[in-house]
């Protein structure tokens, strides 16, 4: 993987900034748009190098954010509900005995970009129940999350890999290599 | 609608109730823990009261809030970890 | 639509006191982390779910739906990195889990 030439990385970093102002302000008169460009080109000179890594315009296919889109409201969603409804019971059972423990999970081969790891991390995080600690690469080229799983109930890695985020990954396998 | 005000209440009735552990929490990361949770319910209690009022200004109050807990919690938890 | 709306603050305030409770009766950090995940989501969902629905409805103007998408979508992005780097904090701290962890591979291989 190359890394992208420093106009990329700037230009990247300019259209999200400035499509965030967009947004936000919601208007186009001149004097607006024309401190929006202004403000976008010297946040992106400053931090567009710790925001893009390789891969410059990766974000900007719609087809991959329609996909996100449909993912965060289809797949995860499920998981989401599903997820908080048994911390629900965890949280109010009077005993509240749990298993804790934190267990080193395999990551999917055909995920490789750190758009793609990050995806599959922050949506381990935001099911309640399991907390991504690490993502750690060893020599092969192999990637593992480090998960904090709050209930164990398994201890084999690849079962409890596949219960942790197995349609997750699988749906951000398909479009987010 | 009235339910807006109703919910607003609640969610702040909520974020004092998590406020019990940042002042109790034994240690700081219990507290930035509280900490990042109370943002949260504050910021949906802004949502909820602009909602209320019919006011878009308090949107931009509850955007603000939250991402400056994130920012916040960031900077706390990279000091607590030794690296800042 | 109003009862869709009711239904969806009802949703928010009951995962919200699910995780204050958790927040307050855990027993460890960890927990409270875990615990307090349910606030960012299903609290934060819901309430923006219900107010893009009320402010469609309403006809507030677009920029009040686009602000409500925008800070959902934010809280979305942001909340996991700060669970996640509060959680490996904690760890790097010494903070002992109040219970014997049932595995833990992290101290094992000890990255980098």
């Amino acid at each position: 993987m190359q890394k992208p030439s420093k106009f990329a990385v700037w230009l990247s970093t300019f259209l999200f900034c400035f499509l965030f102002w967009l947004l936000l302000t919601w208007s186009v008169a001149l004097r607006e748009v024309l401190w929006g460009v202004v403000i976008s080109a010297l946040v992106a000179a400053f931090s567009g190098r710790f925001l893009i890594h390789h891969e410059a315009f990766y974000l900007y296919n719609p087809v991959r954010l329609i996909m996100l889109a449909v993912y965060y409201v289809g797949i995860f969603l499920v998981e989401v509900i599903k997820a908080n409804l048994s911390m629900a019971k965890l949280v109010l059972s009077s005993k509240m005995d749990y298993k804790a423990g934190i267990i080193r999970v395999p990551g999917s081969p055909e995920i490789k970009s750190e758009y793609g790891l990050s995806l599959v991390a922050n949506s381990i995080t935001l099911t309640p129940g399991t907390i991504t600690m690490d993502v750690a690469e060893d020599e092969k080229g192999d990637n593992y999350y480090y998960v904090h799983w709050i209930d164990v109930t398994e201890t084999d890695r690849e079962k409890a890999g596949e219960v942790i985020k197995g349609r997750m990954e699988r749906w951000i396998g398909r479009i987010w290599k | 609608m009235i339910e807006f005000l109703i919910a607003a209440i609640a969610y702040v009735v909520l974020a004092l109730a998590l406020l019990y552990r940042v002042f109790k929490g034994p240690t700081a990361a219990d507290r930035m823990c509280a900490a990042d949770a109370l943002d949260l319910t504050s910021a949906s209690a802004l949502v909820l009261y602009s909602l209320y009022a019919g006011r878009t200004i308090y949107l931009d109050i509850a955007m603000v809030v939250a991402l400056l807990g994130f920012v916040g919690t960031v900077f706390v938890a990279r000091y607590l970890e030794g690296r800042l | 639509m109003r009862i869709v709306i009711d239904i969806l603050l009802l949703v928010g305030i009951f995962f919200t006191a699910v995780g204050v409770l958790g927040v307050n009766r855990m027993p460890d950090v960890f927990g409270r982390l875990q615990a307090s995940t349910c606030i960012a989501t299903l609290g934060t969902i819901s309430v923006s779910l219900a107010g893009i629905l009320y402010a469609v409805s309403e006809g507030m103007g677009a920029s009040a739906v686009i602000k409500l998408i925008l800070i959902l979508v934010l809280v979305l992005a942001t909340n996991p990195i700060s669970n996640h780097a509060l959680c490996k904090a904690a760890y790097k701290m010494g903070i002992k889990p109040a219970k014997e962890l049932v595995i833990d591979d992290y101290k094992e291989d000890d990255p980098e």
